[in-house]
């Protein structure tokens, strides 16, 4: 197994003083599904627009499948997909034509995006819906949108940010088949949420952060030692 | 297919009124889109009949040959405007900023992107200008039919570098603010300084024009052309191009073309080059921020519902550079307007104007309250707030209040951000030309009353012509129909007003006048608050 994500003391601070994330470290490896747990504004956020290429940082480094955000953003870029928590789609554009661009973007083949596009939508039901403007979507549907977007290219890493909040149950399902899927070819993926049950049954790996500070890190077996995730968490919160 | 192309083609489908007529479902939708592109065209159609008549004039007054620098003149200060408001927006600071940038595009990219696109959008603009402008002069000049082509070719090229100055100021500006810890209120301060250089720099190229001793008006505008010709080289070389083939040939119309194309090229790639370095770094510093947690619970204030109402729009107002700097721009203006007048006197500042025309001014005294309303009156928030709600629309709508009693709230604000910077000009003037005081009573009661018009009317065009699907705050705060329907005619009834109060109060008493002012735009307020109330009853 390769590293596929390596973040080392990432620091992140705003206005000179005020630190939203204090020399953070992990590693998430090929085939790991990374649960990123912690407040409302503890700073997972804030890590992952750094991973992506969104935010940028002056103190540590992040490398993505070796290759520096810093230095080579655009070899990271394209090993990579990021789902947002509340994706800001062209909502002026209909749902193929946003895929399109995206697919274009990532030069995939016809043949493939249209396999692609098709094998995904039709597995979220939204294939009937992809003519239609995105401003006339819900956000349950924007966000199956998004993470078509996301998979189109059949990234290395896939980032998402509370990727469960708007998703019905049966698509919320899917997510985590689909998850699971890429993740026994290979794809790292990290991902935040405050869903712990979902958590605790989904990842393998679990990294908890408070104050912009990781405050325990490991398999999820090392961190919870027997209790669930959610006694762990706040626990971990507690001290 | 080129990412630059693939950015640029889904850009400008993601704001395309023909993507959304062709595929939306909501017939309501579909006739909105056609009444904006009959709004639009109705806009082109006034810009071509600027062009057309100023160029009429310099030719019937066999001044031809300042037509090209004129029209090059008048493109490349739109031009400039125009990007230097947007820059925030649509170049920084824009929505779509997380998703575009965390796809496999190079930081210069999406700004170049974001250029080009501004670029297209604003073009119909200076095309407008640019055609009737050309029409007129081959008329008057009798170009050959290749001017035309070279003509409109450079018309292309024109608008490039000014866009450019704009973008790099806005960097500059965004750049240094980013820097700071209230970065918003950095830049917002930075923009405004910079607006008021830019108005008072008029002044001192006029008073440099004057001190030459140019007499004659139209003599005076054709030297101006040619005097900002050689202060700004791009009208130079556009002019000398497009005089090819007629009996004034300029210095080298081959090398004017080639050196506008070329030289607008290279600062392209360099301005994009810098920018783009620094791209990622100023986005993250204005997009970001860390939360404070230094706020303790104290004593809390009641409000009432319009009270609290206006309060939330004050904040809207504050917390978006974009916004506060389109929308207190009149005011801001006001004030130093009035603090110039005061320094300086009322009689130096129409000489000034008037370049030095034998003008009493006590007769120009039942104008003041219009003078202060062409800066009070350029835009009212009410006109852009209707829309500004926007994907926020449910707060409002899901609170237990009446739609009347939210615009009522967005007018009381405009009325606290218009009418005290009204009565600080028009004291200022009055003071300055001391105006009897019975005389600055009715000018104050006048101003106070047009600021109530103005809030009202820009409330009608806000509700009327509402748009909550925006991408961006700038497509409502500068391009919305609601906006310009409410800001042109009311500007140039404005100057319409100004003459027209000068004139009658020459035939008959300020008072009197005044009075009949007060009437008639009290009235006009009145209506516009009734037809405000019933068409928020209707939503």
């Amino acid at each position: 197994m390769s590293t596929m994500l390596d973040i080392r003391n990432y620091t992140k601070t705003y206005g000179g003083d005020r630190k939203a994330c204090d020399n953070v470290s992990l590693s998430v490896e090929s085939g790991d599904i990374f649960g990123f747990i912690g407040h409302n504004g503890a700073g997972k956020s804030t890590t992952i627009r750094a991973v992506v290429g969104v935010l940028d940082f002056s103190e540590g480094e992040i490398y993505i499948d070796g290759h520096s955000v810093k230095t080579e953003p655009m070899e990271c870029k394209k090993i990579t997909a990021y789902i947002p928590d509340n994706p800001d789609l062209y909502e002026n554009l209909t749902g193929i034509q946003y895929l399109n661009f995206v697919a274009d973007v990532f030069e995939i083949s016809a043949a493939d995006r249209e396999e692609r596009i098709k094998k995904y939508a039709d597995r979220f039901e939204i294939t009937s819906s992809l003519g239609e403007l995105i401003g006339a979507y819900s956000h349950g549907m924007k966000q199956k949108i998004a993470i078509i977007s996301a998979l189109i290219h059949e990234p290395k890493l896939l980032v998402l940010d509370e990727p469960f909040v708007g998703l019905d149950p049966k698509a919320t399902f899917i997510l985590k088949e689909i998850m699971h899927e890429m993740c026994d070819k290979g794809t790292a993926i990290f991902f935040s949420t405050h869903v712990l049950d979902v958590a605790e049954k989904l990842c393998n790996k679990v990294a908890i952060i408070k104050q912009g500070r990781i405050v325990a890190a490991g398999s999820m077996e090392e961190i919870t030692e027997g209790h669930s995730l959610e006694e762990t968490f706040l626990e971990a919160d507690n001290e | 297919m080129n990412k630059n192309i693939i950015l640029l083609k889904t850009l400008i489908s993601s704001t395309s009124r023909f993507n959304i007529y062709r595929y939306t479902k909501d017939k309501k939708k579909k006739k909105k889109v056609v009444g904006a592109v009959i709004g639009m065209a109705c806009m082109y159609a006034m810009l071509i009949g600027y062009g057309a008549s100023i160029s009429i004039g310099y030719g019937k007054y066999g001044l031809t040959g300042s037509i090209p620098p004129m029209c090059a003149m008048v493109i490349s200060i739109l031009a400039f405007v125009f990007t230097f408001f947007k820059t925030n927006g649509y170049l920084f600071n824009f929505r779509e900023y997380d998703m575009l940038m965390s796809l496999p595009f190079e930081a210069r990219t999406v700004a170049g992107c974001k250029f080009l696109y501004m670029y297209i959008k604003s073009m119909p603009w200076y095309l407008c200008i640019s055609v009737a402008m050309m029409a007129v002069y081959g008329k008057y000049a009798h170009i050959p039919v290749y001017t035309y082509i070279l003509w409109l070719i450079l018309t292309f090229i024109l608008p490039v570098i000014p866009m450019l100055f704009a973008s790099f100021l806005g960097f500059i500006i965004a750049r240094v603010s980013s820097g700071f810890k209230h970065g918003k209120i950095a830049q917002m301060i930075l923009t405004m300084a910079f607006i008021i250089f830019c108005f008072s720099i008029r002044f001192i190229i006029e008073d440099m024009f004057r001190n030459e001793k140019v007499e004659a008006t139209l003599n005076s505008i054709s030297d101006k052309t040619d005097s900002a010709a050689k202060m700004y080289l791009p009208i130079k070389w556009f002019t000398d191009a497009v005089r090819l083939g007629t009996d004034m040939p300029g210095t080298g119309a081959v090398s004017g073309a080639l050196l506008l194309a070329g030289v607008s090229l290279m600062l392209f790639f360099a301005v994009f080059f810098i920018v783009g370095r620094s791209y990622r770094n100023i986005n993250s510093a204005m997009a970001s921020h860390a939360v404070g947690k230094k706020y303790k619970m104290s004593s809390m204030k009641k409000r009432s519902i319009v009270q609290a109402i206006a309060f939330k729009e004050f904040k809207r107002l504050t917390g978006s550079v974009t916004y506060m700097t389109n929308i207190a721009v009149g005011e801001i203006l006001a004030v130093l307007l009035g603090i110039i007048i005061l320094i300086l006197g009322f009689e130096k500042i129409v000489v000034t104007v008037t370049q030095g025309a034998p003008i009493d001014t006590a007769i120009l005294q039942p104008a003041i309250p219009f003078i202060g309303y062409f800066f009070i009156g350029m835009v009212a928030s009410t006109a852009c707030s209707p829309s500004l709600e926007g994907k926020n629309y449910w707060i409002v709508a899901s609170l237990p209040i009446e739609k009347k009693t939210l615009y009522r709230g967005k007018m009381l604000f405009n009325m606290y951000l218009t009418a005290p910077f009204m009565i600080f000009v028009i004291l200022c003037m009055c003071i300055s030309a001391k105006v009897p005081v019975g005389d600055v009573i009715l000018y104050l009661i006048l101003g106070v009353v047009l600021c109530g018009f103005s809030t009202a009317w820009g409330c009608v065009c806000g509700i009327k012509h509402m748009r909550l699907d925006w991408e961006n705050e700038i497509e409502v705060i500068k391009q919305s129909s609601a906006v310009a329907i409410y800001m042109f005619p009311n500007m140039f009834v404005c100057m319409g007003l100004i003459v027209l109060s000068v004139v009658l109060g020459m035939h008959m008493s300020n008072v009197l006048l005044t009075l009949i002012l007060i009437t008639v735009a009290a009235a006009l307020t009145w209506l516009s608050y009734i037809r405000a109330m019933s068409l928020a009853a209707k939503q």
